[in-house]
């Protein structure tokens, strides 16, 4: 055995950014810890990195590109593979346009900045990415109110923490990960938890604010009706920053206190103490999490909540929720090419004439793809190409998914396993994990930091994902516009800086020199300089101006015909940490850990039915049957059912992979009323349902 | 020698499950023996560790002697002398002791002797991030959770 090398880098297993060191042996990663020098994690890590060798090595893992001959896979060359895709998307551009090819990616992977290249220079304005209903969303909706996305300023150390509908040690690992809100926590500052489910920050918080799901933005509007009513808010910030007081006034007014308890279930009294709390203390930090963003509130919601933080002076503040200032590495934005995308095909991007934001931040909701694979209209997508993303298990109404997916003329997809959205495919290419690759990791968040993720392996014929979106930009007439290597492409990246990768790689991180209330020189990016809480972009849209809340389209009080058969509010999509979306129910330690998915309901309602604790049952809505394992919990509102999402079956061997077993996108709905009317946020968290239990052994077995 | 000690503070435990996949990563584990688990009754998450007990029963129920302390306190098996017979498992009021099908012999956490020797803390002590594991010099440790955690 050889000697062990140790390898710094930095994790992926999510959207990544936690520092970790690589042990490497005789070419193999034989194991991974945590980096102490880690400005992010710190020296810890979570399940899923640390289950990263059974993921980087797993006998399933497909280590060479494969073509689907349609009596199965077989195995073939990079070039054949890549000159396969490019034949088959000549064919569609010449014929179609090269708007008819669709291309994907799920959750942030770091190479968006390369996806967007390819897309851009190929000349397709439709890339479909989770951005319609995921931190985009966020980006979108602050963009347009306040010129950047505000984020929880932990080591500012805040005074009092509102945690709105985010689990940061769970789950939500976008910028700063759970262990700064931990450390700000810990010095006994006070924490407001918003979540319709007793967690664990629940039972640590001062105050608990236990919410009818979807009703965010309700809630929020209470907040605001108190602050205002008390004159709690910050009054030379908004006489100097704030776009349309007056008329924001008038709309929050239009939410009385009772009136929010309700739409929201939550005592006035805890939503007065709460709204105090937070207005009164400073600095105070609101941290938010996507459900606020899955709904069709999605943008109002954010418009809303950026309004608490902008109103209580809060934003860009220390302590608050800050715009970072990043290092001078070249923007995702820049490398993406967008200005390059001619604009008559920009106009051509599909559903942009009414989902003017999520046009505006470069991508489209599912919906309108399925739409146009199924249907040829506005007119027909024939070829996709999908990176690291599974839609039949996590994006809304995932029958109508596998349908259009199934009907293209032509898919490739970048993946590590043949998920059953994989199994869809023409071309199967295998990408390389964290573990095998260099990149400037962390570039597309805004926490002001760039991370060295370096490459500690190679594994059988992977190759990361950077690299195949360049040889088959290549391969497609983009030969001027990349490089001859990923790390030369790096350098261009980290330019600005002065730095070359592999000077960058030594220094593992840069931050970018913090700067606050940027504003008060500046003033904000928007149209009026200031923080628009009456919108100028949407008015110019001929959209409401102001934010509100909508009821959800599928609700107790928006659809009580449904009551009858469904009287269940599913709260859908429950994030646990062992799993990230659809991704690692094949991982052997990963799933010993959470063997099949549950679906929580209230004792009392369980006893109802008849329902035990570990049975399982059917959970259905309108639009489908699922089953998955119940699991009592009395943290719970009783008319509330709260079930896990991105569930498949690895060890069932056929193409389905039992995609349709428990997936609970066989329950949500993707219609376009049920959608954010600008961004096309689809509701993938909030339905009425009924429950029963599985009563034959058959049944009650996968 | 002085004794050392692993603790875990359970209110601070938010049921993450990265100490055990440390744990196994650490030992080489399949699936099968958890030597730490945490047990999840949402809002509440339950460690479930070996304490290294002052006066352990494990040691005490082994028919053949094969559980024993090392001089840090650690209290190990044997696997040379084990049988299988399980009386550990039953013997331990905490559930720590496991079982490794393939060996057929009892496991257990071994505070990761190989680490101690090394200098390092046990692998699970790193991860937390809560960091509601703590490793230590038995006696100093029980000062620190007196002050830090109890007042």
């Amino acid at each position: 055995m050889g000697e062990v090398k140790k390898v710094r880098t930095v994790c992926r297993n999510c959207h990544g950014g936690c520092g970790v060191i690589a042990h490497v042996r005789d070419g193999k990663v034989v194991k991974v810890e945590g980096d102490p020098e880690s400005p992010i994690s710190h020296g810890t890590l979570c399940s899923k990195g640390l289950a990263v060798t059974q993921l980087a090595y797993h006998p399933d893992r497909i280590l060479y590109p494969m073509k689907n001959t349609g009596k199965g896979w077989e195995r073939i060359t990079w070039d054949e593979a890549l000159d396969t895709v490019a034949q088959k998307f000549r064919a569609v551009m010449n014929e179609y346009g090269p708007e008819s090819i669709v291309i994907g990616q799920g959750t942030g992977r770091d190479y968006e900045s390369h996806l967007y290249r390819f897309a851009n220079l190929l000349g397709t304005p439709n890339v479909l990415t989770a951005g319609h209903m995921c931190y985009v969303s966020r980006i979108g909706a602050t963009l347009i109110t306040c010129g950047n996305l505000p984020i929880s300023d932990w080591n500012g150390d805040p005074r009092c923490i509102l945690m709105w509908a985010c689990n940061p040690q769970w789950t939500n690992p976008d910028e700063h990960k759970g262990v700064d809100f931990w450390r700000a926590y810990k010095k006994g500052n006070k924490l407001i938890v918003i979540d319709p489910r007793k967690g664990f920050l629940a039972k640590k918080a001062d105050l608990w604010l236990q919410l009818r799901p979807g009703t965010d933005a309700a809630l929020a509007m209470g907040f605001l009706n108190v602050i205002i009513e008390e004159e709690l808010y910050d009054e030379e910030f908004v006489d100097k920053h704030v776009n349309g007081w007056d008329a924001f006034v008038d709309r929050v007014r239009n939410y009385p206190i009772d009136k929010v308890e309700e739409i929201t279930w939550v005592k006035q009294d805890l939503i007065r103490k709460a709204a105090r709390m937070y207005a009164t203390i400073k600095p105070a930090c609101l941290n938010w999490g996507v459900p606020t963003e899955q709904t069709l509130n999605c943008t109002d919601c954010t418009r809303i909540l950026t309004g608490l933080m902008a109103i209580t002076g809060n934003l860009d503040a220390p302590g608050g929720n800050a715009f970072f200032v990043p290092p001078q590495v070249r923007t995702v934005s820049e490398f993406s090419r967008h200005r390059d995308l001619p604009k008559e095909q920009v106009k051509k991007r599909l559903g942009g004439d009414v989902y003017k934001l999520a046009s505006r931040v470069a991508l489209i909701t599912p919906k309108v793809a399925w739409d146009a694979i199924l249907t040829e209209k506005p007119y027909p997508l024939k070829a996709g190409l999908l990176c690291g993303t599974n839609p039949v298990s996590t994006r809304a109404n995932a029958a109508e998914a596998y349908a259009a997916l199934n009907k293209l003329d032509f898919l490739a997809v970048i993946d590590f396993f043949l998920t059953p959205t994989a199994e869809l495919a023409d071309i199967f290419l295998p990408a390389g994990t964290w573990l095998e690759q260099n990149h400037v990791a962390d570039n597309w968040k805004r926490h002001g930091y760039v991370l060295a993720r370096q490459k500690a392996v190679e594994i059988g014929e992977c190759r990361q994902d950077h690299e195949i979106f360049m040889e088959l930009g290549k391969k497609m007439g983009q030969e001027k516009e990349w490089w001859d290597t990923v790390e030369d492409a790096l350098d261009y990246l980290l330019e600005p800086t002065g730095l070359t990768w592999e000077q960058f790689k030594e220094k593992g991180y840069l931050k970018g020199e913090q700067v606050y209330y940027k504003y008060k020189e500046k003033g904000f990016s928007t149209p009026t300089g200031k923080v628009e809480l009456y919108s100028s972009v949407l008015e110019k849209w001929g959209r409401d101006p102001l934010p509100k809340y909508t009821e959800m389209p599928e609700s107790p009080v928006s659809r009580p015909d449904l009551l009858a058969d469904y009287p269940y509010i599913l709260n859908a999509g429950l994030r646990t940490p062992t799993f990230f979306h659809s991704a690692n129910r094949m991982i052997p330690w990963l799933r010993e850990i959470r063997p099949d998915p549950i679906v929580e309901i209230h004792p009392e309602t369980a006893k109802k039915h008849g329902i035990v604790d570990g049975q399982w049952i059917f959970i259905t809505s309108p639009r489908g049957r699922v089953k998955e394992r119940a699991k009592l919990n009395d943290g719970i509102d009783p008319r509330v059912v709260v079930a896990e999402h991105g569930w498949w079956y690895p060890e069932i061997k056929d193409p389905g992979h039992g995609w349709d077993i428990s997936n609970i996108n066989l329950l949500t709905d993707n219609s376009h009323e049920s959608m954010d009317p600008v961004m096309g946020a689809t509701n993938l968290r909030v339905l009425l349902c009924n429950i029963a239990p599985c009563e034959d052994e058959q049944e009650g077995s996968r | 020698m002085k004794k050392v000690s692993l603790m875990f503070f359970k209110k601070d435990c938010m049921g993450c499950h990265a100490c055990e996949v440390a744990c196994k990563q650490e030992h080489g584990l399949g699936i099968g023996p958890r030597l730490v688990r945490v047990i999840e009754k949402a809002p509440d998450y339950l460690p479930v560790h070996c304490h290294h007990c002052t006066k352990a029963p494990c040691i005490a129920s082994c028919p053949t002697e094969a559980i024993f302390r090392n001089e840090l306190g650690v209290v190990l098996i044997d696997e040379e002398r084990c049988i299988g017979c399980k009386s550990c498992m039953e013997a331990c009021p905490f559930g720590a002791m496991q079982f490794d099908d393939e060996k057929e012999i009892a496991m257990k956490c071994d505070l990761c002797v190989g680490r101690l020797a090394n200098d390092e803390a046990p692998a699970c002590s790193l991860v937390c991030p809560t960091q509601c594991i703590f490793y230590g010099d038995t006696r100093k440790l029980l000062e620190k959770l007196d002050k830090d955690l109890f007042q």
